[in-house]
Parts: C-alpha cells; sequence; structure tokens
C-alpha cells in the first residue's frame, strides 16, 4: 500500500504537516501509540472506493482538501451559547472545536458515583486505566484510516466512569460545538459504565452555520455485567461539517445498551456504530433516523456481533432524503460460533422523495450457530398510498398529509425513547427538517 | 331535492370494468342497504365515490347536493360531507388517533370557512362522541388503528364518523369479521348518529346488519349495476332465497356474476 | 472419503441391513464415476501460444482468435476478486490443461463412442433420439467439446438454431459475432475474462421472431479427464415475441483434485421474448473432508433488451467445493421483467457465495429474488446480492425474499443484499430470515412415525418449494432427489 501512497493527498499533507508541532504527554505509551497512529495513517490515507466498507461514500473530494490544525487560544476563548436540549438537565461536558471548555461545561455536584474529566485531566490523574482503550487497537480499528487519524491526533476528549451499582438519573450532555472554519478536531471518549450501573448520556454535535471543518470522534463503550447504557445521540451539525464518528460498545452479561441516534446536520456524515455483546445475556438495541436534503451524504453503519449465548439486538433505522442527498445505511447482525439463543432483528426502512436523491442500503446477516432466530427486512418507497388516502378521505389535504405520514415515519425511530421531554423536542427538530416543511402539530 | 344522484356509473379497475352503468338517488335522512354477491362491485362504488386512486370513472355522472363530485380531490368530498368507512381501516403507525382526527376535523372546517377548534374545545367534543360509541379514552393515546382488533377498528371508524358529522356516510361492509355482540355495539353508534339531514349507504354482504341498522331502501347490486330494488324486505327474500333467483329474473346476468352468492 | 465415520452411524440403526448401507454410501454421488476413454487433451499451461492452439483446433475464423487473445491480455492485467465470502486455496492457472476432448472425431451422434453414449444414459442423459424423453432436445458437453446434439431436425424445421458453440461459430458466424460479448463483455470480470480466452465449447441457442421454441433444450455438462479445466460458453438469443425453456445440468467425476469450472452464460431477450433458464448444478461437491470437488466459478447474465421481455433463472445449486454465482438480469426495456429463483445447498466443507443482480433501468420493470440457503456440516452458503434502481425506472419494483436454514452447529448462512435506489418511484423491499429445523417440526414428524431423515428431506423440501415450483417437472424431481442425497448425514 505505501508505495501506491508516494503522492500524498493534500488531506493526508495537511495532516503531517499540523502534526509536526503536536505536543507530547510526557507519558511514554501514549506518545508511542500516537506516532505508531501516524504512521498507520501516513501510510494508508483515506479510504478508497474499492475499499468495500466505503463503497457508497467517496472520499475523493475529502482526500483533496488539507485541514489546518484547530488555533487553540481562540478555541478556548471564543464566545459561544451552549445549545439547550430539554430533559437533559444533568452535568454538562462541552467542547468547542474539540478542546474541553470548563468555563461552559456544569460539573458542579456530580451525582454519586459518576466521574467526569477532560482526557487531559484523566491522563494526567492516573493514565493507566485509559491503556486499553488508547493503546490498543481493537480488530475494527486495525484498518481504518480514521481510527487511525483520531488516535494520532485527538488530544481531548471525555472520560466518563460510573460507579459499580450507581444510578445517575439525570442525562449527562455532551456537546461538542464547531465554531472555527477549515478546520480538523480530534476527540477521544471513553466511557466506563460499572457493574449494575445506570446512566443516560447525550452527545450532541452542533456547529455555527457554515462552519466547514471536520470533526473526528472515536468513542468506547464499556458496560459491565448488568450495567445500563441510554445513548442518544443528536447529529445537527453545521451543513457544511464533514464529520466522522464511531461508537463502540462492549456489552458484558445481562447488560443493556440502547442507543437513539438522529441525523440531521452536516455534508458529510459517517457513523460507525458497533456493538459486541461478550456476555451471556447482554442486549443491544438501536433506533436511529436520518433527514437529508441539499446535497447532504449521511452515512451510518451499524454492526452487532453476538459473542455469547442468549444474547438480543433489536434495530430499527428510518431515512428520509431529499432534494441532492444521499442515505447510506449498512446493517450488519453477525452471530458467532457459539452463542446460540441470540435473537437479532432488524428493521430499514427508507423514503425516496426526490428524482436526484439517493438511498443505499445493506442489512447483512452472517450467522454461525443454529440456535439463533435472525431476521431482517429493508425497504426503499415511498409514503403508503393506503395512508395517504385513508388521510384525505378524512378530509385532510395531500400535502398535510403527506407531512403527517413522514413525520410519523420518523419518528419510530424516537417512540421507544423514555425521556418525554426530549423526545418531543428531537421530533421538533425532525419537523423542521423534513423536507416536506413543517406540520403544525 | 336528492342529496346524492348517481347516473348511469361506469367504473375500471386495472383495466376491468367492474360498474356498468349503476344509478342511484338518496334523499337526506335516508338509509339505503346496497347487497350483492362477492365481486359485484360494492366496494368499488364506496371507494369511487370518495375518490380513490386506481378507480377510473369512465362514464355517468355523481351529483353530491348539487356539486360534481367526481371532480372533488379525496379531502374536499370529506369536507363536502362524505364520509367512507372502510371495510378495512388502514393502521398508520406513528400518527397518533387525536392528532389524527384534530387535524382532519380542523382541516374540513377550515375547507368550510368555519374556524377550527383548539385542543380543549376539541377534547370535550371527543369526549362526548367517546360515550356514544362507548369507547374508552385510551384508544385516543394510540397510533391510528394500530394493534386494534377487528372491532375496534369497526368501531373506531364509526367514532371518526361521530366527531366528523358526515352528510353522507358510507359503511362498507362495516359488520364484516364482527361478532354479533361487536356488531350491535356498531349499529348502536350508527343508530344514534341517524338523523334527518344526515344519509347512509350500508353496503354489505348479509342480512343481519339490517336487523340492526334498519333501511329504508334495499338494492341488490350485480354485474356492476342495480338490479333490483324495494323495501327492506328485500333483503330478506335474498337471505331466504339467496341471490340465484336472480338469474331467473335477470336473465342478461351471467352466471359467473352471481356465483358470489352468499355461503 | 472417509467412510468408517458414517458407517458407525449406519451400523447403529440395526433396522438395516448391510446392503441397504452399501446402497446408501453408493448413492452419495451418483455421477462420480470415471468413463474410461482415450482423449486428446493440450498440455497444461496458459499463454497465447495456448489461445491460438486452441482457436486453431476448433478450426475459428481470425476474428474469433482475436477476440480471445484480447480477452487473454485483458486477464493478465486483472487481480482474483477477493469480494466473496469464500476461503479458496490460490489456483494455479498454469497446471490445468485448458482443452481435453474425446478422440474419436465426431460427424454425428451415431459416430459417438458408445461409451460415450453410455455415460450419458448412466447419468439419465439419453442422446440416442429413440431414448430420449420425450420433448426435450439434449446437447451433450464432455470435458471440452459437445458430442452430440439431438432433435436437430424437428428444431431446424421451426427456425431455432440449437447446436454447439463451436459449430455455431463456424455456420452461423454473424450472429454469434454480434452477440458474443454483448451481454458479459470479455473484460467483466477475472473469471469471465479467463473463460472468454479459453472458452472451449457450450451452446448456442437463437430462436427467431415469434417462435415459441417448440419443447424444451437443454445442455448437459460432464467433466471427464482428470486435470481439466471446463469452460464453456453459453449464448442464447431470443427474437421478439419468441420463447425458450432453457435446461442446464452438470456432473463431474470424484476426483481428489479440485477442477476449474469457469462458465459463461449470456442471453439476449428482444421486445416481448421470454427465456426460462433452469440450472441443477450437481459438480462434484468433494469428500467430507474438502479434498477435491469442481471450483464452479460462473457468470450468467439476460439482458432484457426489449420491453415487456422476461427473463427468469432457476437454479438448484447442491455441487461443486465451491460456487461463485451471480445470475442476473439487466432490465433495459421498459416493463421488462427479472426473476431468480435458487437453492443452493452447502454440506460438508462446500462453500456458495451466490445470489442475483437486478439493474433496472427501464420504466416499470419488474424483479423478484427468491433464495433458499441450506446450510449443514461445515458447510458456508451466502447471499450475495444486487438490486439497483437507475434515475430512469420510473415505477420499478423488487421484491426479494432471502431464507437461510441451518442444520448443525458448525455451519454458517450468510446474507449480503445490496439495495441502490435513485428513482422516487421505486419501491424496494428485502426480507430474510435465519432460522434452523425447529424441534417442534422435527417432533411432529417423530411422533407420526417420520425417520428423522426423512422428516428433515420433507421440511428441507417445503422450505424449496417456491423454487422448485419454478422448475420444469422432470428436473423438479431430480432436485429434489439431489437435495435428498446431498444432506445425508447431515442430522444425528
Amino acid at each position: 500500500m505505501s508505495e501506491t501512497q508516494a503522492i500524498r493527498t493534500p488531506f493526508v499533507q495537511a495532516v503531517l504537516d499540523s502534526s509536526g508541532t503536536a505536543d507530547t504527554s510526557g507519558i511514554a505509551w501514549v506518545d508511542a501509540a500516537r506516532r505508531d497512529n501516524l504512521a498507520s495513517f501516513a501510510a494508508t490515507g483515506l479510504p478508497e472506493a474499492r475499499n468495500e466498507s466505503w463503497k457508497y461514500t467517496s472520499l475523493r473530494a475529502l482526500s483533496q482538501r488539507g485541514f489546518a490544525p484547530v488555533d487553540l487560544k481562540a478555541a478556548r476563548t471564543v464566545a459561544v451559547d451552549v445549545p439547550v436540549l430539554p430533559g437533559v438537565t444533568g452535568a454538562r461536558m462541552v467542547f468547542v472545536d474539540g478542546v474541553f471548555r470548563t468555563d461552559l461545561s456544569a460539573l458542579e455536584a456530580l451525582p454519586a458515583g459518576l466521574t467526569l474529566q477532560s482526557l487531559p485531566d484523566a491522563l494526567a490523574a492516573d493514565p493507566e486505566p485509559l491503556r486499553f482503550a488508547l493503546s490498543a487497537r481493537h480488530r475494527h480499528q486495525a484498518a481504518d484510516a480514521f481510527a487511525h487519524l483520531n488516535a494520532a491526533l485527538a488530544r481531548d476528549g471525555v472520560v466518563v466512569k460510573v460507579a459499580a451499582g450507581a444510578h445517575v438519573a439525570s442525562p449527562v450532555h455532551i456537546v461538542f460545538i464547531s465554531t472555527q472554519a477549515g478546520v480538523a478536531w480530534h476527540a477521544r471518549a471513553v466511557v466506563d459504565v460499572g457493574q449494575g450501573a445506570h446512566v443516560t448520556l447525550v452527545e450532541h454535535h452542533v456547529g455555527l452555520s457554515d462552519v466547514a471543518s471536520l470533526g473526528t470522534l472515536f468513542a468506547d463503550y464499556t458496560l459491565r455485567d448488568e450495567a445500563v447504557l441510554d445513548l442518544v445521540l443528536v447529529q445537527d451539525a453545521s451543513a457544511s461539517a464533514t464529520l466522522i464518528r464511531r461508537s463502540h460498545a462492549r456489552v458484558g452479561a445481562r447488560a443493556v445498551g440502547t442507543v437513539h441516534a438522529v441525523e440531521l446536520g452536516g455534508a458529510l456524515v459517517r457513523h460507525e456504530l458497533m456493538a459486541e455483546l461478550v456476555g451471556e445475556a447482554g442486549r443491544f438495541d438501536s433506533r436511529g433516523v436520518f433527514a437529508l436534503k441539499a446535497r447532504q451524504h449521511v452515512d451510518t453503519q451499524m454492526e452487532v456481533r453476538h459473542q455469547a449465548r442468549d444474547t438480543a439486538s433489536d434495530a430499527l433505522w428510518r431515512g428520509v432524503a431529499d432534494g441532492r442527498s444521499r442515505g447510506v445505511f449498512r446493517g450488519a447482525i453477525v452471530v458467532a460460533e457459539g452463542a446460540d439463543g441470540s435473537d437479532a432483528a432488524l428493521s430499514n426502512k427508507n423514503l425516496l422523495l426526490s428524482a436526484q436523491a439517493e438511498i443505499d442500503t445493506k442489512p447483512e446477516l452472517e450467522i454461525y450457530a443454529d440456535e439463533v432466530k435472525a431476521a431482517h427486512g429493508a425497504t426503499i418507497g415511498q409514503l403508503d398510498e393506503r395512508s395517504l388516502f385513508y388521510l384525505r378521505s378524512r378530509g385532510i389535504p395531500l400535502t398535510q398529509a403527506r407531512s403527517l405520514l413522514t413525520l410519523a415515519f420518523c419518528r419510530a425511530a424516537l417512540s421507544s425513547l423514555p425521556n418525554e421531554a426530549l423526545r418531543e423536542h428531537l421530533g421538533d427538530l425532525l419537523v423542521a427538517h423534513l423536507p416536506t416543511g413543517p406540520v403544525d402539530a | 331535492m336528492h342529496m346524492l344522484k348517481i347516473d348511469n356509473l361506469h367504473a375500471r379497475v386495472e383495466g376491468k370494468e367492474i360498474l356498468k352503468g349503476l344509478s342511484l338517488e338518496i334523499k337526506p335522512g335516508e338509509v339505503h342497504a346496497i347487497m350483492g354477491p362477492n365481486g359485484a362491485g360494492k366496494s368499488t362504488l364506496g371507494n369511487v365515490l370518495s375518490g380513490r386512486e386506481g378507480y377510473e370513472v369512465t362514464a355517468g355522472s355523481v351529483l353530491f347536493n348539487g356539486r360534481d363530485l367526481l371532480a372533488l380531490e379525496p379531502e374536499e368530498r370529506a369536507a363536502e360531507g362524505v364520509f367512507l368507512a372502510f371495510q378495512y381501516p388502514v393502521e398508520i403507525p406513528g400518527v397518533n388517533n387525536t392528532y389524527f382526527l384534530r387535524a382532519a376535523l380542523n382541516a374540513q372546517r377550515k375547507y368550510r370557512g368555519e374556524d377550527e377548534l383548539d385542543s380543549m374545545r376539541f377534547l370535550k367534543l371527543v369526549r362526548e362522541k367517546l360515550k356514544i360509541m362507548q369507547i374508552s379514552d385510551e384508544l385516543l393515546h394510540r397510533a391510528v388503528n394500530e394493534g386494534f382488533s377487528g372491532g375496534e377498528k369497526k368501531r373506531n371508524e364509526i367514532f371518526q364518523m361521530a366527531v366528523l358529522e358526515p352528510k353522507l356516510a358510507i359503511l362498507d361492509e362495516t359488520d364484516s369479521g364482527l361478532d354479533i355482540d361487536a356488531l350491535k355495539q356498531v349499529a348502536e353508534g350508527v343508530n344514534a348518529l341517524r338523523s334527518p339531514d344526515r344519509s347512509f349507504v350500508v353496503v354489505t354482504h348479509y342480512q343481519r346488519l339490517l336487523d340492526y341498522i334498519e333501511p329504508d331502501f334495499v338494492h341488490v347490486l350485480a354485474g356492476g349495476r342495480i338490479v333490483e330494488s324495494g323495501d327492506k324486505s328485500l333483503a330478506l327474500k335474498l337471505e331466504e332465497q339467496g341471490y340465484a333467483w336472480l338469474a331467473d329474473a335477470h336473465p342478461e346476468l351471467a352466471k359467473a356474476e352471481l356465483a358470489g352468492e352468499r355461503a | 472419503m472417509n467412510e468408517s465415520e458414517n458407517m458407525t452411524r449406519e451400523v447403529a440403526a440395526p433396522v438395516r441391513d448391510n446392503a441397504e448401507v452399501e446402497a446408501a454410501l453408493n448413492r452419495r454421488y451418483e455421477a462420480g464415476f470415471v468413463t474410461d476413454i482415450e482423449s486428446t487433451s493440450l498440455p497444461p499451461g496458459l499463454n497465447e501460444d495456448t489461445v491460438r492452439q486452441l482457436s486453431a483446433i476448433k478450426q475459428e475464423p481470425e476474428w474469433m482468435t482475436e477476440w480471445r487473445l484480447a480477452a487473454y491480455r485483458h486477464w493478465l492485467t486483472m487481480p482474483e476478486p477477493d469480494w466473496a465470502k469464500l476461503e479458496i486455496a490460490p489456483i494455479d492457472y498454469q497446471s490445468v490443461s485448458y482443452y481435453s476432448a474425446p478422440k474419436a472425431g465426431l460427424k454425428s451422434l451415431d459416430e459417438v463412442d458408445p461409451k460415450l453414449l453410455e455415460t450419458y444414459e448412466k447419468l439419465g442423459v439419453p442422446l440416442h433420439e429413440r431414448a430420449k424423453l420425450a420433448g426435450v432436445a439434449v446437447d451433450a458437453v464432455f470435458d471440452s467439446v459437445s458430442v452430440g446434439t439431438t432433435f436437430r431436425k424437428e428444431l431446424a424445421e421451426a427456425g431455432v438454431i440449437f447446436c454447439s458453440m463451436s459449430e455455431a461459430i463456424r455456420e452461423h458466424g454473424e450472429l454469434v459475432r454480434q452477440y458474443l460479448g454483448s451481454v458479459v463483455p470479455t473484460a467483466d470480470n477475472y473469471f469471465a475474462a479467463l473463460n472468454s480466452a479459453v472458452f472451449s465449447d457450450g451452446s448456442f441457442v437463437f430462436i427467431p421472431k415469434g417462435v415459441r421454441c417448440p419443447m424444451e433444450l437443454s445442455t448437459y455438462f460432464r467433466i471427464n479427464a482428470m486435470n481439466t479445466g471446463q469452460f464453456e460458453r453459453t449464448l442464447i438469443v431470443v427474437e421478439d415475441d419468441a420463447y425458450v425453456s432453457y435446461l442446464e445440468g452438470c456432473t463431474a467425476p470424484m476426483r481428489d483434485e479440485n477442477q476449474l469450472h469457469a462458465a459463461v452464460v449470456e442471453l439476449v431477450a428482444m421486445e416481448r421474448a421470454q427465456i426460462k433458464y433452469s440450472t441443477v448444478q450437481n459438480w462434484y461437491p468433494g469428500d467430507e473432508n474438502g479434498v477435491g470437488g469442481i471450483y464452479n466459478f460462473v457468470t450468467k447474465r439476460g439482458d432484457c433488451r426489449g420491453a415487456d421481455s422476461k427473463i427468469s433463472w432457476t437454479q438448484v445449486e447442491t455441487g461443486s467445493a465451491v460456487t461463485w454465482k451471480y445470475p442476473s438480469c439487466v432490465l433495459r426495456g421498459d416493463r421488462s421483467v427479472g426473476e431468480f429463483y435458487s437453492v443452493a445447498l452447502t454440506h460438508h466443507r462446500q462453500q456458495a457465495d451466490t445470489g442475483t443482480k437486478m439493474i433496472h433501468i427501464g420504466k416499470g420493470t419488474k424483479s423478484k429474488i427468491v433464495s433458499k440457503g441450506i446450510s449443514a456440516g461445515r458447510g458456508q452458503n451466502s447471499y450475495r446480492g444486487l438490486v439497483k434502481i437507475e434515475k430512469g425506472a420510473d415505477g420499478a419494483r423488487n421484491y426479494t425474499q432471502c431464507d437461510s436454514l441451518l442444520i448443525g452447529k458448525k455451519c454458517g448462512a450468510h446474507t449480503f443484499p445490496y439495495m441502490e435506489v435513485k428513482n422516487p418511484t421505486a419501491i424496494v423491499e428485502h426480507e430474510a430470515t435465519t432460522s434452523k429445523i425447529s424441534d417442534d417440526q422435527l417432533f411432529y414428524c417423530l411422533s407420526r412415525g417420520i425417520g428423522e431423515e426423512d422428516a428433515v428431506s420433507m421440511i428441507v423440501d417445503g422450505f424449496c418449494k417456491q423454487v422448485f415450483r419454478e422448475l420444469p417437472m422432470e428436473f423438479a424431481v431430480e432436485a429434489k432427489k439431489l437435495l435428498e442425497v446431498s444432506l445425508e448425514g447431515a442430522v444425528g
């Protein structure tokens, strides 16, 4: 591979230029890991189209752009409004252009058992607990350029620890705000939910309008046995942002992970959601929706690996594409040998609203055990004609009927979100984003 | 003056002619039952009147209170006062029943130049109507028809009718799939809505429903036309003799058109 | 093969006597015998000279030789595909002999070596006109060459051309030249390029305008010689308002080496034309331990060129050590229809990566995919399919159903559907399930006195019904029998 990279793309060149000035952490293994990852990234560059995993998301244009490093001073001082989410009332950590801002965060009086730290603080206090997450390259990361890039350059991020048995009632709000154009920021999240602990995290991306930046966020979630994690991902980035995220969860015995993802903004967005069910009777459910317009390109890659007995997963994803947008979804269910009693289901439905839009979907099953129930279904199409007629026969005009059904279609991905205030707010955000225009609900 | 005047109506579905010259006149306050063998065009009539896509009218006319009904969009027909109680009400996940009904009622009121109801007034209205239909509040919080039993779906249709207060209600085999108790409940709901300025077209395969909703007129639809009309005794005759006797009275009807004879 | 393991199991069932055991074991791969016949082969190896030699042996016109050479040169530049979910030992393309033919030259069926005819009798494929099944015309391909085509006269009277590809190149050069490679270009993929360079024979079918082919056409492929690859090429052209049903069957002797089979099939359907293409693939699958067996790399594609045309693929894949095969439809004509019905079974160490591509280009085009995968032993079975709706395909529809059945704990069943939609009036639907034979079903059968193996074949047969229904009668019976035989020893 390295020979073929003799000519460096502007993207790679900019990464190498900006990393020349990178600081050192003072921790030998951290710096070694960063150097290794940088070398790996430089050797491979960005994935090409023939890479199966990037088949529907071309990075050719991105590879021709160079992103500058973040102006740290500005990021630390710029005045920004922190977005508020109804129902998200707990502690708050705010990152501006990938840089942690104590002044904007709310970390006073944390509930018992909850620890929230920025990555540098956590490393300074005790780097050892982070050694696995920051130095190990787990299987999925091995071949991926963005994982290397993030691991090489992420200097900040969030470290969450929930002590065994602690129940954190109020959702924790983790906000990423992009303010600088033309820069790349990289952040890392390491979340450890202790045995029997409960926590709700809300990862929230926003940006000042027309900020064409690149952000990468790589997050690891460890759910110890019987842990319960509710993760809500609200992506409402600037319409010109590029955002590459990976959320990787290891789910222990009888633990339950639930993800609700809403993808609204961004120009080029990729989210890789991976879960490994490593303990018996663990469960991982995911729900998500994208609503796209203009030239947005949003790619969700979901992969659930059942590696232990009696594990369960249920996935429900919806997509709407209008304008010249392109929505990509890959949902893979893997049941490993010996993972008997696994029960896995995936439903992916999409609405294509414009002749210039495109939706590509790929639901996959890979099954190596026979005592399993596994099923998936996927559709790409339009609103159901019978439902439309039913609404109209009751007097609801066509355009309103369309909006109503489109919103209902999207909301299916949110219906299981227990936080009602947040659910309603996300519904409203969807209404505002839906191409068919607002419905007066 | 007639509320509904159907004259020589011809309609096609997927290129096949189903209605072949149907005529029917209905005055305000009247209840007309339309019976007939399977495939006679009973459901087609309801769908054509409410403006469903895929039903192509090739000849004839339909006047509703003097207006050309066929020229209107489905939602305009509804606002004019035509209501179809579906044989198979569609499930619409994610659309709340209350929200749906209020959107429908207000769209109709707006069309008619009436003011829209706020949620307080709307809820009050809904509570009143719930009583008539003996439907629990809980139904309002669910999505439209989602997870409803057959009986609940049919009662929900009548409940919607109660809220929307149409001038003409077409009940398309509302009795199908109902046991006797559910049938009685639905019939009671319909009877409660009978009034001198509201008319009903009751489409049914069985005489049974007419024991509970007493019609002023009974018509037999066969081969895409109304071939017999009479009072409720006609329904009883059908009950006793089946549709086969029509063949003698109407030799022009092909055997196949009567083959859907009641079991 | 490892018989002792199975002997133990069979002996444990006291009701069966030795003769039955013998019979059961011998039934395992009935087509696994070798015909002792003298043959002429090219020495192993592949270079431009091999291609020229091959073309010379077949007395081909210049354009054909050049066509082959161009394909060969392109093949050299291509990497072997690695995206399929298959584990294959590297193939040494230089160790394969690219041509093998029975020695005696053939002019008509009467001159065919009686041993050859006997071979086909044993396989249940009658070449002699007196003995053949009524209504099925057969072209038999033995290793690299066609050994005879039946019913020629009757077909000629109807205006149908049905002959070996070699003959077609000589006798109907212009027709072949017009269509060959027009559906599967020589550079389409690695194996198609290889085939284009070295294909030795195959069948050619031409159904002229308005003709409904009076009988089913059938080709029977047989690999006999050792270290021989079989590279056949089939081209079927059906003109406006014409119809043909075509059957294809394949067998090979049991050998410890893997043998290579890389075929290309091209179908062209003009306006309102219909092609029904059915395959029962029973190449030697290798033994229980994965020794031997055919590597089956096949490119099959149908082009619905005309409006309202229809191409329907039905396949029952029980053989081969490795199957790499995606019979596809390019739905170019408005309202054209593509169908794919498949049963693929992998037992022991067999691997299959098979499925289809439905490319919707014309308006109102429809496609339907029904895939049934059965995995037993250590078999790995993948469905891989693409449904692509291009911009102009207004009102296109696809429905895909993809079910997998697992028998045993060491096998795998995988589903990789790709859906790409660029038209907002299209509807694409995909459903897939994976399950094992339920204990309840099995118990129900057992409690009614049905033995376990019979119960399993019954349930499997039921699982495959939707596909078997699409096969012509004789083939359906054959397919059912094949499944039973292939599944022997899968339970218990």
